[in-house]
């Protein structure tokens, strides 16, 4: 049998791991659910996020300064390319909307090569204090990323809920004419809602560039991941997109304790095993194409 | 006679412009257009005629590359063979995975493609490594032997294999576009409550198309195999899960002559850009936003008309003359 200490830290690497897949899929699951648009751009977002950390970091040597200038850049990139380009194609069907996306995220990609280069930069972590949990050395940083992550759900969830935009957008994710005919601009809610995705794929970057390097492909590599967990939470959902996030964090993390190459494969598995049960995922609504 | 002329004088002027192209154009990048638009073609024909996209080709296209380079290290040497058993290859996974598939939305169609893609690419590279030689490789270049009429293991021989091979996929999906089942297709893309009403499985219809096309992959998979003489995991990595589609998109969707346009400006494209800068996905990129707001016709799709156009005249003032 496993042993506890190995156990307890494999769990807190995958809840780390789960709070970052959450911040960039929510991304991903409030654009598809309000605009139908699948937004693989997420992934240079997030990418952004952890350059400018790296770079901020490493002129003010904070790495909280850092990640607060990367959510700010992403933002602000993700409102431009909203602008000038996704304000032309919501019109389109779905599978147009992801190849310009993911033009945008390769065009992204070599923008970002040629200004930080090929080599992977290391990003020191902010805090090396460990605590102990049941006699478990727990490095405080990854707590702080679940802390970060829950609080994000928890803003999500408020303002969804309390305020008029957020009832709004969840009113747009049921039905977006019936919004448009309540006079209210619809193309105003997209807006911010893609800046809040961007935004929080940029805290995810900056978040989990202490945690691994960053380099220019990172967004690829976590693609996969994302759509799994965007998937198997059923496209839309945020709740759905938290539970999932956190079993794919989960998998990964305890799968590489039990036979390391299954962590990588074993979320995949899951993800088709949800899919011919429920091919809508976990908490997907059956959404129609408009 | 004329009809079956007037059928064919497209494909054989595309064709006879690629033969060309041979001549001008260094052997290594002849033989990597035709794979690579033979690759493409199963991508074009399921998104431009079924409405699927799919960013998980790769997975097909290591499944056929992978089986040929089993059966060449293991066991024999006919590269023929190893084609036959990749195509084999490529049939038995789409009958697999593709009841499962099909049934899905479009949108979850290319995620859950993109998975199997992965999947594909760790068993290779980790779960089978005591027989894939995980990221190693599998050589076997020196295992394929000489074969009497076209020699496959000579590169300007391959050339002429994959240029028939080519010109017969061509055809058959320039015939399969013309046949009841090509509308089928068509229609169960644009309005699939009106096949069902009409008296047509959904379900069928597509399974065939997935069946067809991503055979073509594998297809196209196993003549890489043969012709590098080499297979590695890398073929298969998430990295170029999209590249088929880039090219799709960029000679034109659902066009016939797409893929070939494609593959040529893709790959002529790698080759000039990334010896001038190092980042040619930047441009690939910016290419590729700028075709979708452009009205995502691609490169041919752009052309076509224009090209038609100037035909036409020609033909309608022939007569008078």
């Amino acid at each position: 049998m496993m042993d506890t200490q190995l156990l307890i830290s494999g769990v807190i690497f995958g809840l780390s791991i789960g709070s970052i897949f959450f911040l960039m899929a929510i991304g991903l699951s409030l654009c598809f659910g309000l605009m139908r648009i699948i937004s693989l751009d997420q992934l240079l977002y997030y990418s952004i996020g952890a350059y400018i950390t790296y770079t901020i970091s490493l002129v003010t040597g904070s790495m909280w300064q850092g990640a607060l200038a990367g959510m700010v850049v992403a933002g602000i990139v993700s409102f431009g390319v909203e602008r000038f380009i996704f304000l032309r194609i919501y019109e389109r069907d779905i599978a147009f909307t992801m190849i310009a996306s993911f033009g945008i995220l390769i065009g992204g990609v070599g923008v970002i090569k040629s200004i930080w280069g090929l080599v992977p930069r290391p990003v020191p972590v902010p805090m090396v204090t460990q605590i102990s949990i049941m006699g478990t050395e727990i490095p405080v940083y990854r707590l702080i990323v679940i802390a970060i992550s829950l609080l994000v759900y928890l803003g999500i969830w408020l303002f969804l809920n309390r305020t008029i935009i957020g009832k709004a957008i969840r009113a747009g994710i049921e039905d977006v004419e019936h919004v448009e005919g309540l006079g209210i601009n619809v193309y105003r809610l997209f807006t911010t809602t893609f800046i809040i995705a961007g935004t929080l794929s940029g805290l995810a970057g900056g978040l989990h560039a202490p945690l691994i390097m960053v380099d220019p492909q990172m967004g690829l590599e976590v693609m996969p991941f994302i759509f799994m967990v965007v998937i198997i939470g059923g496209l839309g959902s945020i709740k759905g997109t938290l539970i999932s996030a956190f079993l794919v964090g989960q998998v990964v993390s305890l799968g590489s304790l039990i036979y390391a190459p299954l962590a990588q494969m074993a979320p995949f598995a899951i993800m088709l095993l949800i899919l011919l049960i429920k091919p809508t995922g976990l908490y997907g609504s059956k959404l129609l194409k408009r | 006679m004329m009809n079956v002329f007037r059928w064919w004088w497209g494909i054989l002027l595309a064709f006879s412009l690629l033969a060309v192209l041979r001549v001008f154009l260094p052997l290594p990048f002849s033989n990597e257009i035709i794979i690579f638009s033979i690759y493409t073609m199963g991508c074009s024909f399921l998104l431009g005629r079924v409405g699927f996209i799919s960013f998980g080709q790769p997975a097909y296209l290591a499944t056929g590359a992978y089986a040929t380079a089993f059966y060449l290290y293991y066991f024999g040497t006919n590269p023929y063979i190893g084609i036959l058993i990749g195509i084999l290859a490529g049939v038995l996974i789409s009958l697999i995975v593709g009841p499962l598939f099909v049934r899905l939305r479009s949108d979850y169609f290319a995620l859950v493609n993109l998975a199997l893609a992965v999947i594909i690419f760790y068993m290779m590279q980790k779960v089978l490594a005591s027989i894939t030689k995980g990221d190693n490789g599998l050589w076997f270049l020196t295992n394929i032997a000489s074969t009497p009429i076209l020699d496959l293991s000579r590169p300007n021989h391959f050339y002429i294999f994959a240029f028939l091979v080519a010109l017969a996929i061509w055809a058959f999906y320039k015939y399969l576009n013309d046949t009841l089942f090509g509308a089928c297709c068509l229609a169960s893309k644009i309005n699939e409550d009106k096949v069902k009403f009409l008296g047509y499985s959904n379900f069928k219809i597509r399974l065939m198309a997935f069946v067809i096309a991503n055979t073509t992959t594998a297809l196209a998979g196993s003549m890489y195999a043969v012709y590098l003489g080499f297979v590695s995991p890398e073929m298969t990595s998430a990295h170029r899960a999209a590249d088929p589609v880039v090219v799709t998109i960029l000679g034109g969707v659902g066009t016939l002559y797409g893929p070939i346009v494609g593959a040529i400006a893709y790959t002529g494209m790698k080759d000039l850009i990334s010896g001038l800068i190092g980042n040619w996905e930047l441009f690939i990129g910016f290419l590729l936003v700028f075709i979708m707001l452009a009205g995502e016709k691609g490169i041919w799709g752009t052309l076509e008309p224009l090209l038609k156009k100037a035909l036409f005249r020609k033909n309608v003032f022939k007569p008078e003359r």
